[in-house]
């Protein structure tokens, strides 16, 4: 027996009141659970589904540009010192960053210059599965090459070479076929052919080497500039450049989903707040000739506030425990329902548990303090009056 | 070893003030008891709860043991209600929830630290002193008005204070378990215990060593 066999006391007598006040609270810590693995599922699966529409880190080679003028008669540009890219090299470093599990798709390109007959293209090195996850917008006319010398053409490339799917043609002294043709996509993509990554190597460069790297990062985790920064540590001679436009509007889209999930959840606490503060609160009053006895019997104002307080810290503690596991199932069982259970990694975290737990608790002895605070305040000879 | 010099107190209400205590001074000796009488409004429940810190003056002094407790610190003044001072109301105010020796328990339920055994073995030798030995289980609402008043002076006993105030103690108790009641706090007062009663019954307000007459916040005699 201590001072906490009051407030525990005062509980069980009241049991029903405890317990809507308890299903009040859970209900609440079960939504915004719920909401939150929820949310972290579909906004990774949305920044997925956004990759589809391109890369947003560019790996290039490390070089310093001169501009020579002479004599007022501009010169252009010169490029010293270009570092070299290795394709394996550079995927190795990348994968060996902090926030690796973040990296979506690494897609090499070497470019190149030809002629087919007397028609100059562009022909571009591909890994063609990294592209088909990286280019999901594309429409082909044909399908993705899966033959060593199969070839995707750009629409603009094919018309001008007279390209169609199934042609053989000779590409830097080799047989190329087009397996197929990129509809119209208004980008650069349109203009050049794209080849298999070691066929291309074998024709215009050398093995294992590249122009440069696209990287596609999962941002909702991380900031996109932490991302650039470790590969910037882990690829210092080379130029790691975020795509800022494409990280924004993606960002925007996942920031969308995360403030209103937050709006959402602050809502729910803060009504699950104004219903405890309320019931407290009338409790208080309820309660104000045991506050007068109390305090006659030497009870100090920090005691009759602890209390209080201590309802509330029960209260926000078993609706934490219990909501953290029901908001888990809940989650568990919309994302069944929205079809996505397989994509969704969910892991329960004794950590995640500390954390909702601290904070309902701290909540709940927030929307608690006022109340509280006022019973502390009730002078023994104003509950008297009221006995 | 209790005195009150000179007390005013007046409550203020919209607007209106009144005059509850003007200028009273009252003494009380170790172990004297002493009963307060007075109709209704004469200000000796005021006079109480000043005497027992439950109600600050607006001038005077209240002297315990030498020290003017008005100017006491709330930690100091807590500690006196809790271990020297000790009330018992007209009602009896015992807490529903918790049994009888639990509720005479409950000046040692301040605190974190668990309540030992040696304070469970006062509390039940209290309930003895009161009539009430093998009762402590039970809850209040399983209690007569008579026993519970009795829980309420047992809970007053616990602590071994030095002053018992008691407002019309046997205010809401048939005569005969008003009796009993009164039997209980001569039998307090002849072990060492001061007694300060209100009450409104001239032959209970007999019974104690002295009586002080009260009439619009005055004392009389």
């Amino acid at each position: 027996m201590n001072i906490l066999t009051i407030p525990l006391r005062t509980m069980r007598k009241k049991w029903l009141k405890t317990l809507l006040l308890l299903l009040v609270f859970t209900l609440s810590v079960v939504s915004i659970v719920s909401l939150n693995y929820v949310s972290r599922v579909v906004g990774e699966s949305l920044e997925k589904k956004l990759n589809a529409f391109g890369a947003n880190i560019l790996v290039m080679p490390g070089s310093e540009k001169l501009t020579v003028s002479y004599g007022g008669f501009s010169l252009g540009d010169m490029v010293m010192g270009m570092t070299d890219l290795r394709e394996s090299e550079v995927e190795e470093k990348i994968l060996s960053i902090g926030y690796r599990d973040r990296i979506s798709v690494i897609a090499p390109k070497l470019v190149s210059m030809t002629k087919i007959g007397d028609v100059a293209v562009g022909v571009v090195g591909v890994r063609f599965d990294r592209e088909k996850v990286l280019k999901g917008y594309w429409a082909l006319d044909g399908a993705f090459p899966v033959t060593e010398n199969g070839i995707l053409a750009g629409a603009k490339a094919a018309e001008k070479l007279g390209l169609a799917v199934g042609d053989n043609f000779e590409l830097g002294g080799q047989t190329a076929v087009v397996a197929g043709v990129i509809q119209a996509t208004g980008s650069d993509d349109d203009s050049v052919l794209f080849a298999n990554m070691d066929f291309a190597q074998a024709l215009f460069g050398e093995p294992d080497h590249v122009s440069f790297v696209e990287v596609s990062a999962l941002c909702a985790g991380c900031p996109i500039e932490d991302i650039v920064a470790q590969l910037e540590e882990k690829l210092p001679d080379v130029e790691v450049q975020a795509l800022q436009s494409i990280v924004k509007q993606r960002m925007y889209a996942m920031h969308f989903v995360e403030h209103l999930i937050l709006t959402v959840s602050l809502v729910i606490l803060f009504i699950a707040c104004c219903m405890v503060g309320a019931t407290m609160l009338s409790s208080v009053n309820e309660r104000i000739k045991e506050i007068g006895l109390l305090r006659s019997l030497g009870f100090s104002r920090r005691n009759i506030f602890g209390i209080f307080c201590f309802e509330a810290v029960l209260i926000g503690m078993a609706s934490g425990i219990i909501g953290y596991f029901g908001g888990y199932a809940l989650s568990l069982k919309v994302l069944a329902l929205l079809d996505m259970s397989k994509e969704a990694v969910l892991t329960m975290h004794p950590g995640h548990l500390a954390l909702t737990c601290l904070l309902i608790v701290g909540v709940s002895v927030l929307a608690a303090f006022f109340p509280s605070w006022k019973a502390a305040s009730i002078e023994p000879s104003t509950a008297l009056i009221s006995l | 070893m209790l005195e009150a010099k000179n007390i005013t107190k007046t409550f203020q209400s919209e607007g209106v003030q009144t005059p509850a205590l003007r200028d009273v001074s009252l003494s009380l000796g170790a172990g004297e008891f002493v009963s307060i009488v007075g109709r209704s409004g004469s200000g000796k429940t005021t006079l109480l709860n000043v005497l027992s810190t439950l109600l600050a003056p607006d001038k005077g002094q209240i002297l315990y043991q030498g020290d003017d407790v008005t100017g006491f610190a709330p930690k100091r003044l807590n500690e006196l209600r809790n271990r020297d001072f000790a009330v018992v109301f007209q009602f009896h105010y015992l807490l529903p929830y918790l049994t009888a020796q639990e509720n005479v328990l409950l000046p040692f339920m301040n605190g974190l630290g668990p309540v030992g055994r040696e304070e469970i073995a006062r509390a039940e030798q209290c309930l003895e002193r009161v009539g009430l030995g093998g009762k402590g289980g039970k809850l209040p609402g399983h209690l007569s008005g008579g026993e519970q008043q009795r829980v309420a002076i047992a809970r007053a006993l616990v602590k071994q204070s030095t002053v018992l105030f008691a407002d019309e103690p046997t205010g809401n108790l048939d005569k005969g378990t008003g009796e009993a009641v009164m039997d209980l706090l001569t039998d307090l007062k002849d072990d060492g215990l001061a007694i300060v009663m209100v009450t409104h019954d001239e032959n209970y307000a007999q019974r104690a060593d002295r009586v002080v007459r009260m009439a619009d916040g005055a004392v009389l005699s």
